[in-house]
């Protein structure tokens, strides 16, 4: 499995596509953060947490888009089956390569906790615990495109597909659905949300019900990933 | 070594195998013969595991391809049709890639045997399709396979390439079972021990090779009736 996850690694080093996309993430996520501290005046990184599920939305289907559909469009697929590695151990190394990238990608913002501990107290704890929670939203969004780009040959299909799953995931916590929703349904339609869940790590608050929920939603795309590889689709 | 009984695989409304059965043993040179959609890519996909038959048994070793995959994969090197590489890593990169998954120890010595040699460090893209067919029969060979599995090795190569692929096919049948699918009926006639003709995903013969030059190809027109071929 290392072998495979190794070589995915490599493919994205290797490649200017890698260094772009996370690149990117990277300046996106400063940038945006950066620009609203001096006018908010606040030294809290919620603001941050709030946007990162919104640039995941976009950068981690990028990044994996390829991963499973681009191997079924040149074939190469049939070459990775026949070899003496599972099904399992397939997704997880290539889930595990995108994980590893999206965590890059997060190391590369940590330069806003440090100035921010520089310029005034900050509450560590919390912060952490936000990256926490980064991370298990980022392993859900990877699973689910990961599913997608397994559904398909075309990468455009499998990006689109994943990007609008997510966001109509992360509309169901919003305000906007919130005021056409009864007040039962509300609360049901968020906790399918990836963001109502990651509030409470961005609050600096470990929920078991959202640590299930991210493990369960992660879990959950992995293996329908796995049944598909398996059923040869 | 292989064992195929009543082995059927259907695609929703199509039968693309019914009712297989044969054997394969150490040694032999298996040239699977047959005109497009006849059946033999799924047949080797069954014998792989790579598909689901819908009916009969395979047996590998007496293991199931199925339900021991990694075992049986272990056994089986394998050529797919058309031969698919990663076109972006280097002849030498992929092969240690996938010998790493093989836990195969040979990968210098299958380099020097398919004369990859003084392409190593070369992009796969870059590479002739003499040279890219090199490397799916490298990858094939490493980890020592019991049994080789090749789809259509030869197709598309020059004459020269051809020649380069069918000598070393049959240096490796010593100590090996190979099964290969071709279109060319005078490269069964130069390789192959054993002729298997399928047709309609039904072996029409199973025996050794007619004597004589075209020998082959009177058999398989005496069989086959066919436009397509």
């Amino acid at each position: 499995m290392w072998t495979l996850y190794k070589k995915e690694l490599d493919y994205y080093l290797n490649n200017p596509i890698g260094y772009i996309v996370v690149g990117l993430f990277a300046v996106f996520a400063n940038f945006l953060f950066v620009k609203d501290i001096f006018v908010n005046g606040t030294t809290s990184m919620r603001p941050f947490f709030n946007l990162i599920p919104w640039l995941f939305l976009v950068f981690i289907p990028a990044l994996a888009m390829r991963i499973v559909a681009e191997e079924k469009r040149i074939n190469t697929l049939e070459i990775l089956l026949t070899l003496p590695i599972s099904e399992t151990q397939i997704i997880l190394a290539k889930f595990l390569a995108l994980l590893t990238l999206v965590i890059l990608g997060l190391i590369l913002t940590l330069g806003l906790p440090i100035s921010l501990a520089l310029l005034s107290k900050i509450y560590l704890p919390e912060i952490i615990v936000g990256y926490i929670g980064t991370l298990f939203l980022a392993a859900a969004i990877i699973s689910l495109s990961l599913f997608f780009s397994a559904q398909t040959k075309n990468q455009v299909v499998a990006f689109l597909l994943s990007v609008l799953t997510t966001f109509l995931l992360m509309l169901l916590s919003t305000d906007f659905f919130a005021s056409i929703l009864p007040k039962t349904l509300q609360d049901l339609c968020s906790y399918f949300s990836p963001t109502y869940h990651l509030q409470n790590f961005v609050k600096g608050v470990i929920d078991f019900r959202s640590l299930f929920y991210f493990f369960s939603f992660t879990l959950i795309f992995l293996f329908l990933t796995i049944v598909d590889l398996e059923k040869r689709n | 070594m292989i064992q195929v009984s009543s082995l059927v695989k259907r695609f929703k409304t199509k039968t693309a195998v019914s009712n297989l059965n044969f054997k394969a043993k150490a040694g032999e040179i298996v040239g699977f013969l047959g005109p497009n959609g006849a059946g033999k890519t799924t047949t080797m996909r069954l014998l792989l595991g790579y598909l689901f038959p819908s009916a009969g048994v395979i047996k590998i070793d007496k293991l199931n391809p199925w339900d021991e995959r990694i075992e049986v994969l272990k056994k089986i090197g394998y050529l797919p049709e058309n031969n698919p590489l990663y076109p972006e890593m280097k002849v030498r990169e992929y092969l240690s890639f996938i010998a790493k998954i093989k836990e195969a120890d040979n990968l210098e010595s299958v380099m020097e045997l398919v004369s990859l040699n003084q392409v190593r460090e070369d992009k796969i893209e870059e590479l002739s399709r003499g040279y890219k067919q090199r490397v799916g029969l490298a990858a094939a060979l490493l980890g020592k396979p019991e049994i080789l599995i090749l789809d259509e090795p030869t197709s598309g190569l020059d004459p020269l390439e051809q020649e380069k692929i069918r000598s070393l096919i049959k240096k490796l049948s010593q100590e090996k079972t190979i099964i290969f699918s071709t279109h060319i009926l005078s490269e069964v006639e130069d390789i192959a021990n054993r002729l298997m003709i399928i047709n309609e995903g039904k072996i029409v013969y199973d025996g050794v090779k007619p004597k004589g030059r075209g020998g082959v190809e009177k058999l398989f027109k005496k069989l086959v009736k066919t436009n397509n071929y």
